[in-house]
């Protein structure tokens, strides 16, 4: 007789572990296609990342003409979450799990909240614009779903990207990591630019059913990219399962404790939240000040966030090769706030003295600025970490800089818009708001060089 | 490892890890099936497909 048993036994065991989603042993030397590959998860967000902020912006207000206001305060849904990074770092730090997983799993969790969000998303949205027979849906399924919505996508991006660091921080060596940090902000921005041509191109003829494809079509893509990114980075290890099961509940209080104990900390912070500020407002305003102040055409102002976005590389590359030397995140991450303020000046000064050839290059350099500095200041953040407390690290790290960041660019906007109406009664000229900003940004960016002086003065 | 009683026959986990597998699978059932229900629901908001 045919024994399906033991046929369905050596069936199994043929599977080899190749097929299995965690790597066999933990290797010392990881090579960099497996670090390329970890690096997918930072192109999901950034591709969350350019669609609320970028696409959805313009799609609900033009197209579902959903008021302004409301826009905003969804898209600002996720700012929410922010802090929650460093209970989740926290909590991928204390991981029990009886596979020795620690990050792993909170980097499907979150994948699972964007994947979610993402999904129900476009269907949320033609709700709240009142599309088809919703226009006599009670009003509160519209607000309450699309409010669901970017909550799950926010959540979502602050898990995979708050463990995926710590998982990257966790592979590779101590003096590697500024390559890593270098690899893992290039991949980001790659994601938020790529994702935002293509956006921008598929949805330029605008139904609701292409609104649900390329909504959706994130989704997926979102899961795909994550599962490769995810696939076979942590090892399975008894020996760390025992060690997990064995170790005393930890609690948030004492490990965060622990952090801010550390000498420099507080004021890393400080100087993280007052750049990240500083540099985040000019996000959203550089394209419509090109428009206004200087007369750029629409393609034009595009170009303008890309010489940015080169700026930016440029200051990514500069940081990863003088910290990989060993250099001092401290100094550099005040010499990207040091670049920026001429490069601010320049901009503000190019509307009224000299022009065009001015203007770009204060974009270049507040680039150059904001790379150094986005770069020096989270290797500065990793290079403090303990191992055991590598994820409430960067958590705290994500926390201010997502929270800095999405104030800054929601900030910006009120500024200008209140600047604006107040310059239509009394006759300003429109380069005010835009140029008050700049001003404010310089402002940003002097403190946070003020709050690094102790530190250099002590060292001399 | 092999002497583990736990162990579970065949896959070589022992029974912590093969329920831990399993909560993963069945949270990530839980999760894709609550927000297709919402999905559903919300499409059929908007366009009923139901009569």
């Amino acid at each position: 007789m045919f024994d399906y048993r033991t046929f369905a036994m050596r069936k199994l065991l043929t599977i080899a572990p190749r097929y299995l989603p965690f790597a066999d042993v933990a290797t010392d030397e990881v090579p960099l296609s497996r670090l390329l590959r970890l690096s997918l998860f930072q192109v999901t967000v950034g591709m969350a990342l350019s669609l609320l902020v970028g696409t959805l912006n313009r799609v609900m207000i033009v197209e579902l003409s959903v008021p302004a206001t409301l826009v905003a305060g969804m898209l600002a849904l996720p700012l929410l979450f922010a802090p929650l990074r460093m209970f989740i770092g926290f909590k991928s730090d204390t991981h029990r799990s009886a596979l020795g997983l620690r990050r792993v799993p909170y980097i499907w969790k979150g994948t699972l909240y964007q994947f979610g969000g993402f999904a129900i998303m476009p269907f949320a949205l033609l709700v709240l614009s009142g599309y088809g027979e919703a226009i006599d849906a009670p009003r509160w399924i519209g607000l309450a779903s699309a409010a669901l919505a970017f909550l799950l996508v926010g959540a979502g991006v602050h898990m995979v990207q708050t463990v995926g660091l710590a998982l990257a921080t966790d592979l590779v060596k101590d003096e590697d990591h500024p390559k890593v940090v270098g690899l893992m902000y290039v991949m980001l921005l790659l994601g938020m630019v790529v994702s935002a041509l293509t956006y921008g191109a598929l949805l330029e003829t605008y139904t609701p059913g292409r609104l649900i494809q390329v909504i959706q079509g994130t989704a997926v893509l979102t899961v795909g990219l994550n599962m490769l990114a995810l696939w076979k980075q942590e090892s399975r290890d008894r020996n760390r399962a025992q060690a997990m099961e064995r170790a005393p509940k930890a609690h948030f209080r004492d490990a965060w404790d622990r952090v801010i104990a550390r000498p420099g900390m507080v004021r890393l912070l400080a100087v993280i939240g007052l750049g990240t500020f500083g540099f985040g407002m000019a996000d959203v305003l550089l394209e419509p000040y090109g428009g206004q102040a200087l007369g750029f055409t629409v393609g034009e102002t595009t170009q303008l966030t890309a010489l940015f976005a080169i700026g930016t590389l440029i200051g990514f590359g500069l940081a990863s090769r003088v910290l990989g030397q060993g250099g001092d995140p401290a100094k550099l991450a005040n010499l990207g706030a040091l670049l920026g303020i001429p490069g601010f000046a320049a901009i503000i000064l190019s509307s009224s003295v000299v022009g065009p050839l001015l203007f770009l290059a204060g974009i270049l350099a507040t680039g150059i600025g904001a790379g150094l500095f986005g770069h020096a200041t989270l290797t500065a953040t990793i290079r403090g970490a303990p191992p055991e407390q590598i994820g409430l690290s960067l958590g705290t790290w994500g926390a201010v800089q997502a929270t800095c960041a999405g104030l800054a660019v929601a900030l910006a906007g009120v500024v200008r818009d209140v600047l604006v109406g107040v310059g239509g009664f009394s006759g300003l000229s429109a380069n005010l708001p835009y140029n008050a900003v700049f001003t404010i940004e310089i402002a940003f960016l002097a403190l946070a060089i003020f709050v690094t002086i102790p530190v250099a003065v002590r060292r001399g | 490892m092999s002497d583990d009683p736990d162990k579970v026959w065949p896959t070589g986990l022992n029974l912590k890890e093969a329920e831990e597998v399993h909560s993963y699978l069945i949270d990530g059932t839980r999760v894709f099936g609550a927000i297709a229900l919402l999905a559903h629901m919300l499409v059929a908001v908007s366009t009923p497909w139901l009569g």
